[in-house]
């Protein structure tokens, strides 16, 4: 009798046992379950169906929102509706930029989540790794293998894209953007007024003295010719010379974080970043630089740019040369905003850095949540964007509708290359496809060979992608979760005083003689263990 | 021993009567009073769950929170963040901007409204007083995502406040929104600008309280208005003044977050950076809750000190006081 109790007790405490440890996300012991690989119930992936329906967060990219209230509006969208069948109940946050990280951090601290969350995980706090430890989203390595053959396939055939959407502690967390071509890597750079170039017989620029020839003549010569001097020579933003590394590049630098031959070293602690700011505060003093280029936005661009009042700025391919030229065309005919090469110190060489995109960066990939009921399903659901008929749709839209195959070519209709509308292009692409500005797909380059219909944007492409080595860019690492609170504990405060203080320098409240003190105040901050970490973890990337 | 207990249970007793007679008495007031019960219950459960409930959740401060582990799963780790945001490099410049803001804003923008008050009681023409208020007050009512955006495109560079200083004095073109050393002038004059009319209409209402016939007799014994002002008037409103400048104290560290966070930017975070945007920064935008927990919690205790000194002051001095 009372082995058999003890029995009966053993079994329901071991039943309990089980049952708590199904229900909650973030004990240890299931996690290592899943890391083996074992234990885990998956089905026959015969037998999966596209979901009835699914709950799927995402912003709403501001060129979709002009047209359409939801994803759900848009070609690609309904027609996947038809082909599987699933009913998707888009959630959008509001806003743009910082708001939508707001939006994103209270949703996941509410705990209240959708199946689907479109968003860079690579770059939440304390990294991906966290996240599905924390149950906020789930490991996809076996799911991806059983039912997203898509996907699986693509990963498999390009080992280079796997290993950066794959974290340190091998977890595939998301369904990737995936830039399709080497093509759609390169999009930003300087742009400069090639008809005040002609007007006072200048040649390009491409060395920072023949920037410095070049901007000086703009202040001076009045190109706009409307006989006042309120000419703008030159707009970039903090933020471009930051993470982007215009103009510091021909420094042999980048201002962040970069890889000096496999040793990490911080861009703006090195004494050629205190040449730079020479250079940019002469520029400022001088007028040459925008004295309003530490607090711009895009509608202040947009007026800069519209008046008639600036020479070169730094921007997208799309956003910049294809928007600013077409909204000039009628005004001023003769506007040519053309695409200059990335600057370098001496004539003849390559910026040490410019921008270009890695084939994966963590934008706009989707994850699944740990609270979505079908997995199995939802990824199979995902991975239809990755087939071939996937593909065509994500890319093109609908065919017969904003696509024709001719001669074995998706050709964009004049719906979205003269929208009868008057869409401007991006916003009518944005009406039927996600390629143009990302979603969990591969994109393809022949959308950007027919979006960049200026030989201008062409040329951009070209000149941006040549005349920069990248070399010391680094790759997509990932930090795990307590590097990650360390690193942005530090960061944090860091980068609110570095911001402030590059401004300054730049403006001349700050003398560049402080720049020693700049350098020792980082550094009591911590930036030399922030560079440990990233040692830490591009050694670990080079090592997958 | 025995006597012992017999004391202790004749004090049991007493409590337990005592404890009964309260809840009698309880019982008879609310027979008697049952409607002005249900009316104040809203407010009581206004307080309950949206005040006091969320205090809940302050243990977070002395936590590392995770939104998975939830409230009582997180671990514990004591004074781990407040150590950390006494160290901070900010932390100084945090709290000096939090203190010098709210400090000015008593300074110019209190008083602001009392003399505003003041002038518009002794205008005569009700025409001109309705218009002034009325225009006075108009921007109290205009969204501050607004009222920002017009001092953005005033002090621009090439906006109307540059256009008249350099009309009328040939001053260069200065970019106000970008120096720190104009942030505070620019906060608290937009303040005044906007509040200025709303905060009169209290004195007013307390001005016209005042017995007309102690300026009568003022008048009698010679006083002219600024005598009748300085002696009736300004005595006459002092409570009203006294009350809400505790009040005032009692939120002395909460200097109108949302609106530094729609005016800074790099360039004047010298001077406008304070402790609430920088709990929202560290909270919100990079979701460390319970840091910012810790902070805002620090922010509180000093707002309490401060609100229970200055009550201690006014209780001192005068007769008027909140508690």
């Amino acid at each position: 009798m009372w082995e058999k109790s003890k029995a009966l007790s053993f079994l329901l405490m071991l039943l309990l046992l089980l049952v708590v440890g199904c229900s909650s996300n973030e004990t240890s012991n299931e996690k290592e379950e899943q890391a083996d690989g074992e234990d885990i119930d998956l089905k026959d992936p015969e037998e999966v169906e596209y979901p009835d329906e699914i709950t799927y967060w995402t912003e709403l990219n501001p060129s979709v929102a002009q047209t359409s209230q939801s994803l759900n509006d848009v070609g690609v969208y309904q027609e996947l509706e038809k082909i599987t069948g699933t009913k998707v109940e888009f959630k959008h946050p509001s806003g743009e930029g910082t708001d939508i990280t707001e939006q994103f951090n209270l949703m996941i601290a509410s705990g209240k989540l959708p199946d689907v969350i479109e968003y860079n995980w690579r770059t939440v706090p304390n990294g991906p790794d966290k996240a599905i430890e924390a149950g906020n989203i789930i490991r996809l390595n076996e799911l991806i293998e059983n039912n997203a053959p898509n996907l699986n396939r693509y990963l498999n055939e390009n080992p280079e894209v796997k290993k950066m959407v794959t974290t340190d502690a091998g977890n595939i967390y998301t369904f990737p953007f995936i830039r399709g071509d080497e093509k759609l890597m390169v999009f930003m750079g300087m742009m400069i007024r090639q008809d005040w170039l002609d007007k006072l017989d200048l040649e390009k620029p491409s060395t920072i003295s023949e920037w410095e020839e070049v901007l000086t003549a703009f202040k001076n010569g009045d190109p706009n010719g409307n006989g006042e001097m309120d000419e703008i020579p030159l707009m970039v933003q903090p933020d471009d010379f930051k993470y982007i590394g215009a103009f510091v590049g021909a420094y042999e630098i980048h201002a962040q974080f970069y890889n000096d031959n496999g040793t990490v070293k911080y861009g703006s602690i090195q004494p050629e970043f205190k040449e730079f700011l020479t250079t940019m505060n002469k520029w400022y003093e001088q007028g040459l630089l925008d004295p309003d280029f530490a607090a711009v936005d895009t509608k202040l661009l947009d007026a800069k740019v519209t008046n008639n009042q600036l020479g070169s700025l730094f921007g997208y391919t799309g956003g910049g040369i294809g928007k600013y030229m077409g909204l000039m065309e009628d005004q001023i005919p003769e506007f040519t905003l053309s695409p200059t090469p990335h600057p370098s110190l001496k004539e003849g060489e390559k910026a040490a850095t410019a921008q270009l995109a890695h084939p994966y960066e963590g934008y706009h990939s989707a994850s699944i949540s740990g609270s979505a009921e079908n997995p199995e399903e939802i990824v199979k659901w995902l991975d239809f964007a990755y087939s071939e008929e996937g593909h065509m749709l994500f890319n093109f839209g609908v065919e017969g509708e904003s696509y024709e195959m001719i001669d074995g070519y998706p050709t964009y209709t004049e719906e979205i290359t003269k929208n009868p509308d008057g869409l401007p292009m991006t916003q009518a692409l944005g009406k039927y496809i996600r390629a143009s500005y990302g979603g969990p797909l591969v994109q393809d380059v022949r959308y950007v060979e027919q979006y960049l219909e200026l030989p201008e944007q062409q040329e951009a492409v070209e000149i941006w992608g040549e005349t920069a080595e990248n070399e010391i860019n680094m790759p997509p690492t990932t930090l795990n979760a307590d590097e990650s609170e360390e690193f942005n504990s530090i960061m944090s405060d860091l980068d609110t005083y570095y911001d402030e203080m590059v401004v300054r320098f730049i403006m001349g409240e700050e003398p560049l003689s402080n720049f020693e003190d700049f350098v020792a105040t980082l550094k009591g901050m911590g930036i030399e263990r922030a560079i440990e970490l990233q040692q830490a973890a591009l050694d670990r990337y080079m090592e997958r | 021993m025995e006597k012992e207990t017999a004391l202790q249970l004749k004090h049991k007793s007493s409590l337990s009567k005592k404890v009964a007679s309260f809840i009698d008495r309880v019982k008879k007031d609310f027979k008697r009073n049952k409607m002005i019960y249900l009316m104040v219950s809203p407010v009581v459960l206004y307080y309950i769950i949206f005040q006091y409930g969320p205090m809940y959740g302050l243990q977070i401060a002395f936590k590392d929170y995770s939104p998975a582990l939830g409230f009582l799963g997180s671990p514990w780790v004591g004074f781990e963040h407040f150590k950390e945001f006494f160290n901070s490099f900010f932390f100084w410049r945090l709290l000096r901007n939090t203190i010098l803001l709210s400090f000015y804003s008593l300074l110019f923008a209190f008083p602001a409204g009392i003399i505003l008050a003041l002038l518009l009681n002794e205008v005569r023409s009700r025409i001109f007083k309705r218009t002034v208020q009325t225009v006075t007050y108009m921007p109290h009512f205009v969204s501050l995502v607004v009222i920002v955006g017009i001092l953005y495109d005033f002090t621009a560079r090439d906006g109307v406040v540059n256009d008249i200083l350099g009309f009328l004095f040939g001053i260069e073109p200065i970019a106000f929104m970008q120096q720190a050393e104009w942030f505070r002038t620019l906060f608290i004059g937009s303040d005044i600008w906007q509040n200025v009319g709303w905060s009169s209409i209290i004195f007013l209402a307390a001005m016209s309280n005042i017995d007309p016939s102690l300026y009568e007799a003022a008048k009698m014994d010679g006083a002219g208005r600024f005598k009748q002002m300085f002696h009736i008037t300004l005595p006459g409103i002092m409570p009203t003044v006294v009350i809400l400048l505790i009040l005032l104290i009692g939120k002395f560290m909460t200097v109108g977050e949302e609106k530094i966070l729609l005016m800074y930017n790099p360039t004047t975070y010298e001077t406008a950076d304070v402790i609430g945007t920088y709990v929202y920064r560290k909270g919100i935008l990079e979701s460390n809750f319970s840091y910012s927990a810790a902070v805002g919690l620090f922010k509180a205790l000093i707002a309490f000190t401060l609100l229970v000194i200055a009550n201690g002051i006014a209780r001192k001095v005068g007769d008027t006081k909140l508690w």
